[in-house]
């Protein structure tokens, strides 16, 4: 993975400094909240209902055994022993006191870790598919360019003022997408073209929030080395025209859809001719360079991993069968294996791993890999580099620190955002609905009957939760100060991407998790096989049979309702 | 049966810590809502509300709220104000002492 340079070591360490001087100011009364807002913002630090919230920078998710050891560290000595992973691959922590914030920094920069850019409106953490590097179906590693986005993006002094966050995602696997592309500002594909020379398919103007739209393709092919150029037009132009007249239609989609896709494509266009061939162009050597970081590890020479995996599928142990079955995924490295290690534990808030568990990671990771790890945005984790013949052992290990759920793509591994026991912009809880779902559904055979079903709950239209692209999305609302929910289905983060649509009228508190029950109770009835997955039968027959199981059925129509319809 | 004339507290954040604060009778702030100074009019509230904002130094962003004055004591009137005088209604991993007022 990517090193500091004495140069990137520097700024952190001067910003850190500033920081401290501003915090400093601040408890002193010397400025004000609002000018110290902005401030604060800029290293990541918001004010939530009860405490300050910290947001530290993962980039493309990965991490070293030594970072997550310094996580845990500051989760011991300066917040209360936990953090929480969240959807954009990042670490949240939720209790941390002003004057301790410079040290926390101090103690990133250490490592090599910032939080820089994880607030404002301005290039969030670059985010990658969680198996980057070792998915047997990719084309190459996508994360020496999301290093390389990092590098440009990282207090670029013309978008540190942008309209409105700015989020990027990259994957490089042809037909499937782990890193939900469609649904960033901009998105960027690994693709080949037709002569077999590898470039980038650039999406822009996809989003949740309050207005969800799926990106359009902008740049059907961009070569290499122009990656950093395009993306610059792209944000010049976003700059440049993006609404600063109101909050809620700041964000890129809103101009991209206002423009219409070729006028939005014909000044990126224009744009790029300017600064195609200038600084922005990458050399072979810079290149080189970053993709040197990024190099694999030292795999050994070991036979293919599917017999000894299928083994552990099919034998006595019927836990570990489970925990193969579904949280394994196959390496492109004969004889290992990528291991998920879920986040999802009973009576425990999706995305939160304690000081404990996550120093036992870090040194399991060195056990049983090459000492990485990876943040996945559904808020697990992955140990990357694990050999087939030893998942028995770690799965041992895992079982120790609660960390073992065979849950992974089932009902339970659920995304939900702090929502409102946290979250000064929420309108209502989302960790108190997803405990109740582990809890009601916690019956593993049950789970996997089920199949793959993802379930995403956000606390307001902020959609931090992904509740747009959930086979099943739960949206808190409020209604006169009280807390309701809107279920909807259909949604999808991947390849095959899609917006989830609403069922009918909100559900109260307490009975959200029983017409989860019901959609899911229609769903068994319905599905046409077993390996028909819940949004597969939503999108073949419709919403009605489970708006049926909410509501009743529909009203009868009336005789004039009926000759209107026949005219 | 009539609605009851509403009633406003002043409440903030801590500066030191992001804590709930609650503004008291004495200009002094509390983390408890208990012990909240209770406003009948909107403009006494809004008057504490300035209060508030030239002690930026110890708490940030004051604004008024509704309560209502109950038998067992101050209630808030939305799930967002009950869950910033109670804390988060998840388990929190490393709970503080039992809170005190400061």
């Amino acid at each position: 993975m990517y090193q500091y340079d004495e140069y990137d070591q520097r700024i952190v360490a001067e910003r850190t400094k500033q920081f401290q001087g501003q915090v400093e100011r601040r408890l002193s009364g010397e400025i004000k909240e609002l000018e110290f807002k902005p401030i604060r913002l800029q290293n990541g630090l918001y004010m939530q209902l009860h405490a300050y919230m910290l947001r530290v920078a993962i980039p493309y998710g990965t991490l070293s055994a030594k970072q997550l050891h310094m996580l845990a560290h500051i989760a011991r000595k300066y917040d209360k022993s936990y953090g929480h992973f969240t959807t954009r691959q990042n670490i949240q922590y939720n209790w941390p006191a002003l004057e301790d914030v410079p040290k926390i920094l101090e103690d990133l920069a250490s490592v090599e870790m910032h939080a820089i850019q994880t607030s404002g409106n301005c290039i969030r953490n670059i985010t990658s598919d969680h198996f980057a590097g070792v998915a047997p179906d990719e084309l190459e590693d996508p994360r020496p360019w999301g290093e390389l986005m990092r590098q440009w993006s990282t207090f670029h002094p013309e978008f540190a003022a942008l309209p409105r966050k700015f989020k990027i995602a990259i994957s490089a696997t042809p037909g499937l997408d782990r890193a939900a592309v469609q649904f960033h500002d901009i998105g960027v594909r690994l693709v080949e073209n037709a002569l077999g020379e590898r470039g980038f398919e650039i999406l822009a103007g996809g989003g949740m929030g309050r207005t969800p739209h799926l990106g359009p393709v902008i740049g059907q092919f961009v070569a290499k080395q122009d990656l950093l150029s395009y993306l610059e037009a792209i944000l010049r132009v976003y700059n440049t025209y993006g609404r600063r007249d109101n909050i809620f239609k700041a964000r890129i989609k809103i101009l991209v859809h206002a423009l219409g896709v070729e006028e939005f494509r014909a000044r990126v266009e224009e744009e790029w001719a300017f600064i195609k061939d200038g600084p922005l162009k990458l050399t072979q050597a810079e290149i080189d360079r970053v993709l040197a970081q990024f190099a694999p590890p030292a795999y050994e020479t070991l036979p293919p991993a599917n017999a000894l995996l299928d083994s552990f599928r099919l034998g006595k142990d019927r836990d570990l069968a489970r925990f193969v079955t579904n949280n394994v995924a196959r390496h492109k490295q004969p004889g290992y294996a990528a291991v998920i290690i879920s986040l999802k534990e009973k009576d425990t808030p999706p995305g939160d791993m304690t000081d404990h568990q996550m120093d036992r990671m870090a040194e399991l990771s060195e056990r049983f890999g090459f000492g990485e790890i990876r943040v996945t945005h559904t808020q697990n984790l992955v140990l990357p580099d694990v050999k087939a013949a030893a998942v028995p052992a770690l799965f041992a290990e895992l079982q120790k620190l609660g960390l073992a759920s065979a849950n992974a793509n089932k009902v339970t591994d659920i995304i939900a955002c702090p929502g409102l026991d946290y979250c000064a912009l929420a309108n209502a809880r989302s960790i108190p609905i997803a405990l109740e779902i582990m809890q009601r559904f916690e019956d593993i055979d049950y789970q996997n009957d089920l199949g793959e079903i993802n379930v995403k709950i956000s606390g307001c239209i902020n959609a931090c939760g992904h509740h747009h692209v959930g086979h099943i999305g739960i949206l808190g609302i409020d209604k006169q100060g009280e807390e309701f929910y809107q279920l909807m289905l259909g949604g999808s983060a991947g390849h095959d991407a899609s917006i989830g649509q609403i069922l009918g009228r909100a559900f109260p508190r307490d009975q959200i998790v029983g017409a989860v029950e019901k959609v899911l109770t229609r769903y068994l009835e319905i599905r046409s096989s077993l390996e028909e997955r819940l949004i597969d039968v939503v999108r073949r027959v419709g919403l009605a049979p489970f708006k049926e199981a909410l509501f009743g059925p529909p009203p009868a129509r009336t005789a004039q309702e009926l000759a209107h319809a026949d005219h | 049966m009539p609605k009851p004339p509403p009633q406003w507290i002043v409440t903030a954040n801590f500066t030191a810590d992001g804590a709930v604060a609650y503004f008291r009778a004495d200009q002094s702030f509390s983390t408890l809502l208990s012990e909240a100074a209770v406003f009948v009019t909107k403009d006494a509230a809004e008057a504490a509300v300035q209060i508030a904002l030239a002690n930026e130094h110890l708490v940030a962003d004051p604004y008024l709220t509704e309560v209502a004055v109950a038998p067992q004591g101050l209630d808030a009137l939305t799930a967002r104000e009950r869950i910033r005088s109670q804390g988060p209604t998840v388990r929190v991993r490393r709970p503080d002492p039992i809170t005190a007022s400061r």
